[in-house]
């Protein structure tokens, strides 16, 4: 969780204790005042870790359809934008695609990462291959500051020689234990050893979109379903963990589609991904 | 707009704050403090909204019919250079640039070091800008409509020279079914390109810059794209180069993605696969 949820969180529930541990001023409603609190709080929690049910069920009771520009809307479902041309309409859907699987070579201490990296190429080739529809993938990225990242790196590689120090100094030292805190500190040492080599650390979102065609919106809405599915099970090929994105998300990614946000608020958007 | 966010959340935290204050350090009526507390928690849950939603708050406002409008102005721009699109958000103006990456090797024909070699150069190019840049492959319908058409106007010549020759009594049989045979020929070229749809992909690279005005921020943009023009051709030995005019629409706009040639193509198909 990074700082600012953490304030957030912290200031926006501590009004509701307040109000809760005040219960005895509000004399004959301070049952309704405490449930309302309580229903605050847990209100607060939904909107941080399931802010993508909230926005399109609060847009789906409603009706609610948003334009994030002219000849563009985001239906009230908000799992996609629809553009109307011509009597067709294109509906765009979009698909976060998180790679956690590939290391790099310098870092690596296992044999079968350096062969995944090197079938990655081909892999993506019998992706494009099988897809009969139009899709990109995308990857929003900005190479961070050197001097922070290592900063990072030193003291984690710090607090692991220490719990590795402490291992070994303890009465029955597990084996599995110190195996697993050396490979930590080898891939530590390989990343700082590749940025003293000159390379530099960086912060990215990757997602996938696609677009499909109807006559009708729900004919494009449910092809684009379709769409998105069946790259699924082709990313799949890739270990991609691809969860269709709904909710406010769609429209920010959609602006992605013209201007990229400045380093601040991708700073904020890298670490929330985090 | 991170400022502005943080700017409503203090307001919003402030009137959520002062009424719960004011019912406990004042002691009013039971009523009253109960009318505080409430107005205090919509506030309290609504300061908490502005961190995801604060930029939905004035459309929601404005709400009419249903329609939440973020944004009635286009959503880009081309400038009048044709190399950069502008995006103007309020107040203030961005330019995007697009560098197109071509790549001209498959992996099928690579080595084991070459594709790792690959994977390893791609990842520095990631790492080229310190500006948030975004990489992508785009596979897209490759519209044939003029292709289509010459092949359609070739058809009709064809078509009509062999009407011509059936009735004209003085052309010789051989010559008669020659033609006939550009006629098949053309015949046979129109059906196999109607059906099957051809693909390319293409992978592009996209900075935006902000600007006081636009000709500083499409300079801007160009600057950056100019560093990733650099940067892509010498790390993956390729030449890349800063899109423009009409191909920069296949990047932005979905109907570009589908040329209507191919929208009339699948509405075909689907149709006949419905009747089966």
């Amino acid at each position: 969780m990074d700082e600012k949820t953490m304030i957030y969180l912290a200031s926006t529930s501590a009004v509701a204790l307040i109000v809760i541990f005040g219960a005895t001023y509000y004399g004959p409603f301070a049952l309704i005042a405490i449930a309302f609190a309580v229903l605050t709080i847990i209100l607060i929690f939904v909107i941080n870790y399931a802010d993508f049910l909230v926005f399109p069920l609060v847009t789906n009771i409603f009706g609610i359809k948003l334009v994030p520009a002219k000849n563009y809307y985001i239906p009230r479902t908000n799992n996609c934008v629809v553009k109307y041309v011509n009597g067709i309409y294109y509906a765009t859907g979009y698909s976060a695609a998180n790679i956690y699987n590939y290391v790099f070579e310098a870092e690596s201490v296992d044999e079968g990462e350096v062969s995944k990296l090197t079938e990655a190429p081909e892999k993506w080739e019998r992706i494009v291959m099988n897809a009969g529809f139009p899709f990109r993938f995308n990857i929003v990225c900005a190479a961070g500051d050197i001097q922070k990242f290592r900063d990072e790196l030193e003291g984690k590689r710090g607090v692991v020689e220490f719990q590795l120090s402490h291992e070994m100094g303890s009465s029955s030292p597990s084996q599995l234990t110190i195996d697993d805190l050396q490979k930590k500190i080898s891939v530590l040492d390989a990343r700082i050893d590749r940025l003293s080599s000159g390379e530099r650390p960086v912060d990215e979102i990757m997602y996938i979109e696609s677009t499909a065609v109807g006559v009708s919106e729900k004919e494009a809405m449910d092809t684009l379903t379709n769409q998105l599915n069946h790259l699924q099970t082709l990313f799949g090929s890739l270990d991609l963990n691809i969860t269709r994105i709904t909710g406010r998300e769609v429209y920010h990614l959609f602006t992605f589609n013209y201007a990229l946000p400045d380093k601040d608020v991708m700073s904020e958007i890298f670490s929330a991904q985090s | 707009m991170a400022t502005s966010s943080r700017f409503l959340f203090m307001i919003l935290m402030v009137l959520a704050a002062a009424p719960v204050l004011f019912a406990l350090l004042f002691n009013f009526s039971p009523v009253i403090n109960f009318v505080l507390v409430m107005f205090a928690l919509v506030c309290d849950l609504l300061a908490f909204s502005t961190k995801y939603y604060a930029e939905f708050f004035t459309p929601f406002l404005h709400a009419r019919g249903g329609i939440v409008t973020l944004n009635d102005s286009e959503a880009f721009t081309v400038a009048p250079s044709g190399n950069a699109i502008i995006v103007r958000n309020g107040q203030n103006i961005y330019a995007s640039a697009f560098v197109k990456i071509p790549s001209y090797r498959s992996a099928t024909e690579m080595t084991e070091e070459e594709k790792s070699n690959f994977s390893r150069s791609f990842s520095r190019v990631l790492t080229l800008s310190k500006e948030p840049v975004r990489f992508t492959a785009q596979l897209y319908v490759i519209d044939k409509d003029t292709y289509i058409e010459n092949i359609k106007s070739k058809l009709n010549e064809a078509e009509e020279k062999y009407q011509n020759m059936t009735i004209d009594k003085s052309v010789s049989k051989a010559d008669s079914e020659r033609v006939r045979g550009e006629v098949t020929m053309w015949h046979n070229l129109f059906d196999n390109i109607n059906k099957t749809r051809s693909h390319s992909l293409e992978a592009f690279a996209m900075v935006t810059a902000p600007g006081g005005n636009e000709e500083e921020a499409i300079n801007m943009a160009l600057q950056q794209a100019d560093e990733i023009v650099a940067g892509a051709s010498s790390t993956l030995g390729i030449s890349a180069n800063v899109v423009e005019g009409q191909e920069l629409l296949k990047f932005l706009e979905p109907d570009y993605m589908i040329p209507a040639v191919t929208i009339s193509e699948q509405m075909r198909e689907r149709t006949v696969s419905k009747e089966i």
